[in-house]
């Protein structure tokens, strides 16, 4: 239990296959360790999202367990372990996945007053402050349909932080932006990180990579090829196949 | 003729009157055959307008609709009680406008309009309770209810107890659980093949033979339990729909976030499922509104029965025409306020346009 203070998250040989039994994860363990930033790349359907889900529980396992913040989760992880992991660790989609029928605010405080019995002066008051935060206070009476994709991502996040959680996930936030809007999402990542936030963070933002990450990951096939300090990972990565995919996207 | 409409309204209004009419002469000389059947449309429509105008005005006798009112309304509720029935239909008539009406800014209304849904929830004790009587009110037996109050009341409180119901059926539709989903799709399966007049049949003769003697249960209820296990079955299939098209990537951000399987449901799916569904719903309760028709045939008076049971009454002999426009024009102005109530909910909503997909 001593390593679960430095450690977030720990992934012992994790499997994972699909129904018609594609591998997805194949025995990938690593390790997340508390106020860094991980950054997953890799080519499509080489298991990120995947690998990412499983760390709140959206994705089932089939061998292997995971550490997550001291809580274990396996093959047979019960529902109740999954909602406790979940209440700790919040995750930001790639389509926002705000809830259309609720405004902003009713968005960010719904989990807080249903999940863990805040009052609704509560909620609200943190929820406004997270709003602000993000630079987006005055979209708060507003509709998710009303806003910009990137103040819809904003929206996301504020979301996913009201349950103030200790580990935060993202799956690929940028991606079904415009590129003037892919900044504004990016600076809010970044400044959570510099509030020292474990984040895990599946992106192809090669400058977030390189300024803000710890470390960066590689996967292909399901598995992990290499894993280095962002430098190191873009300057002289050991792998051809992470070579080959870094020419790829630049 | 069509054409030219839809060219005219694409240009948007500011109608130019001399520029339409050029226009339109330029369409009639170019589509001969167009324009004459045009004109036959319109000269058929302007026969039939006048020959209904006329007969309305000089051959028909209006006695029948114009004598009897206090029998529509209540049918032989008795006369010095009738205030009881007429207050109901007043309400349901008032909470009926200040629904449609535009959100107020301040004062009674807009307190009022804030907890319109009690409100409507409130009709159906209400109504059952000032038919019925108790609480210091005389007790009216079912027997005697009737007319417009008898069909509104079959209808709301039919489709109170049909949403939940089919709400449930639904959820059950689209559950994991083999046993449940099993039952709900027999269920619903069972009630859209049995046509609405057997399931009635069925529960004024069945219902009874379940209960113990002692237990009585009116006609009245017993239509109503009838109507709602029948309508249950179409409102399942409609919040299925609108269970169904909502992309699971709404449960799973409401997973993400902490929220279990049922407070997903209650707070991030259901909700939305079933603002999709008000279109179809209101098409059930409007159906469910003509269905309750049936029930004349069945021993209730309701609206169609009074006006049977008018027709079978010497002195208005031969007016069938005269009974049946006046139902038909009452039905279509409660099924018209009901529609105008479901718009309203529809658009009472947020934006909803755009879902993140
Ligand atoms: N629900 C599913 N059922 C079956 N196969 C799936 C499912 N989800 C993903 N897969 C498969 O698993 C593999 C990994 O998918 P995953 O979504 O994790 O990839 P990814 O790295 O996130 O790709 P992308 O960059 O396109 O998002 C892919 O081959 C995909 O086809
Ligand atoms: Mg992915």
């Amino acid at each position: 239990m001593n390593q679960s203070i430095s450690t977030a998250i720990t992934a012992h040989a994790i499997t994972k296959t699909y129904a018609n039994a594609h591998r997805a994860l194949d025995e990938v363990s690593l390790e997340v360790r508390q106020g860094e930033v991980l950054v997953l790349m890799g080519p499509s359907g080489s298991g990120k999202s995947t690998l990412i889900r499983t760390f709140n529980g959206l994705e089932s396992l089939d061998s292997g367990h995971l550490d997550v913040l001291g809580l274990r989760l396996d093959a047979e992880a019960d529902p109740r372990q999954i909602q406790r992991i979940r209440k700790r660790v919040g995750m930001v989609f790639q389509q926002f996945n705000l809830f259309p029928h609720l405004s902003i605010l009713e968005n960010i405080t719904l989990a807080p007053m249903r999940v863990q019995g805040q009052s609704a002066p509560t909620a609200r008051e943190h929820a406004m402050l997270l709003l602000e935060q993000m630079g987006i206070a005055e979209q708060a009476e507003k509709y998710p349909a009303q806003l910009s994709g990137g103040q819809q991502q904003r929206v996301a996040i504020a979301r996913a932080l009201a349950l103030k959680p200790e580990v935060m996930l993202f799956d690929e936030p940028t991606s079904a932006l415009d590129p003037e809007r892919v900044k504004e999402v990016l600076d809010a990542m970044r400044s959570l990180a510099d509030q020292g936030m474990t984040m895990v963070v599946v992106t192809h933002e090669l400058s977030f990579a390189r300024e803000v990450a710890d470390r960066v990951m590689f996967m292909d096939a399901g598995r992990i090829v290499e894993c280095s300090d962002p430098t190191t990972f873009f300057t002289q990565a050991k792998e051809e196949r992470t070579r080959r995919f870094l020419r790829q996207i630049d | 003729m069509q054409a030219w409409l839809r060219q005219a309204s694409k240009r948007g209004v500011p109608l130019d009157l001399p520029a339409h009419g050029r226009q339109l002469w330029r369409h009639t000389r170019r589509h001969p055959l167009d324009t004459a059947i045009s004109l036959v449309v319109v000269v058929l429509i302007a026969w039939a307008a006048w020959n209904s105008a006329t007969w309305a005005w000089k051959a028909a006798d209006w006695s029948v609709v114009s004598s009897n009112l206090p029998l529509y309304l209540n049918g032989s509720y008795p006369a010095d009680e009738r205030w009881r029935p007429q207050l109901w239909m007043g309400a349901l008539a008032a909470l009926t406008l200040i629904t449609l009406l535009k959100p107020a800014q301040g004062g009674l209304l807009r307190w009022l309009q804030r907890c319109l849904p009690w409100c409507w929830i409130a009709m159906i004790p209400m109504g059952i309770a000032l038919l019925g009587g108790g609480l210091g009110l005389s007790s009216v037996p079912s027997r005697a209810w009737g007319g417009l109050s008898l069909t509104l009341l079959l209808t709301t409180t039919s489709a109170a107890l049909a949403l939940p119901l089919g709400i449930l059926l639904a959820l059950g539709r689209t559950s994991s659980l083999p046993l449940i989903q099993l039952s709900s799709r027999l269920y619903i399966d069972l009630m859209r093949a049995v046509p609405l007049i057997a399931v009635l049949f069925f529960g004024q003769l069945l219902i009874p033979l379940f209960l113990p003697v002692e237990i009585e249960i009116n006609r009245v209820l017993r239509a109503v339990v009838a109507f709602a296990l029948f309508a249950a079955a179409y409102v399942a299939e409609d919040v299925r729909g609108g269970l169904q098209s909502i992309p699971a990537t709404q449960n799973e951000a409401a997973s993400a976030l902490g929220l279990s399987e049922l407070q997903s449901l209650r707070f991030v799916v259901l909700p939305q499922a079933l603002r999709i569904a008000v279109p179809a719903l209101t098409n059930q309760a409007i159906g469910l509104m003509q269905n309750t028709s049936l029930m004349a045939l069945l021993g209730l008076v309701e609206l169609l029965g009074i006006g049977r049971s008018l027709l079978a009454n010497p002195a208005f002999i031969g007016r069938h025409l005269e009974v049946y426009v006046w139902l038909g024009v009452l039905y279509w102005l409660f099924c018209t306020a009901m529609a105008l109530l479901a718009r309203r909910i529809e658009r009472s909503g947020p934006p909803m346009s755009r879902h993140s997909v």
